[in-house]
């Protein structure tokens, strides 16, 4: 039971800590953002494991629900004003 | 039985560290965003397996925050942009 | 070890299956519509699975609905994303094509 729990913490505590390398190296914008998003979903699993309920509900709110959605929407338009020739198709049905 | 639960809470979790790997290559976004829908789900399962093993019924609520949550970051994600707001 | 327990571990061992089959298929599937099949087999039937294999573990009545609610919304939320993004990627408009 005990070495069970160490063993689900160490695949926890490493997942991510290479969820957190592989978001802060990401170049894109978008493919950062998910990253982001499923780092938040993690991080609330680390509190629900130290048996902080009410840690894990504001993480995954806050954390990964709507800071994700804000920052995903951002993302989106930065990206549209960088790479402004790539999208031509979505600039062709604008009125 | 918190054993049993335990172990099949850590199969989930190897099911959420495998996902890891299409987050990280996926060719298109749709993709990376399937594969963190699929990590929120497996996360949701490892949450209610928890709840009975570390005696913390609380969790519950986590698990209904991050199912609520779901929706949202995958309808965040498709949506489209309806004007082409100034440039 | 009385047949309920019994019981309820072989529905979460089910549940746990279809986790790892459709966690194996987002990987090794080779299409992105074929990928969308799996994740939403692992979303509604192996979350359903679990949810039922611990419902007779529930301390009491309100934590067995709660159990069901998640489980509805999990549904209600795999079967809207993956019609949002079956048709981005069918129609294979806006930023999804990058």
């Amino acid at each position: 039971m005990n070495a069970l729990l160490v063993i689900f913490d160490l695949l926890l505590t490493l997942t991510l800590l290479g969820l957190a390398v592989v978001t802060l190296t990401s170049r894109e914008p978008r493919r950062a953002v998910i990253l982001f998003i499923a780092f938040g979903l993690l991080l609330a699993l680390v509190w629900a494991r130290l048996r902080a309920p009410d840690l894990a509900l504001a993480e995954a709110a806050i954390g990964a629900g709507l800071s994700g959605a804000l920052m995903l929407a951002a993302a989106r338009r930065a990206s549209g004003r960088t790479t402004s020739p790539a999208d031509s198709g979505d600039a062709e049905d604008a009125p | 039985m918190s054993a049993f639960l335990l172990t099949v809470a850590l199969v989930l979790m190897a099911g959420i560290a495998a996902g890891l790997i299409r987050v990280a290559i996926g060719p298109t976004p749709s993709d990376r965003m399937m594969a963190a829908q699929l990590m929120g789900t497996s996360g949701i399962g490892v949450i209610l397996l928890l709840a009975p093993v570390l005696a913390v019924p609380a969790l519950i609520d986590v698990a209904l925050i991050f199912s609520l949550l779901a929706a949202v970051a995958v309808t965040a994600f498709t949506r489209r942009r309806l004007t082409n707001d100034g440039d | 070890m009385d047949p309920v327990q019994l019981l309820s571990g072989a529905f979460v061992l089910v549940g746990a299956f279809f986790f790892i089959a459709g966690t194996v298929g987002l990987i090794r599937l080779p299409d992105r519509f074929s990928r969308l099949h799996a994740l939403t087999k692992a979303d509604n039937v192996g979350l359903g699975f679990v949810v039922l294999g611990l419902m007779p573990l529930a301390p009491d009545f309100f934590y067995g609905v709660k159990l069901a609610l998640v489980w509805l919304l999990v549904v209600i939320a795999g079967a809207t994303g993956a019609h949002l993004i079956a048709k981005r990627a069918l129609r294979g408009d806006g930023e999804d094509v990058v």
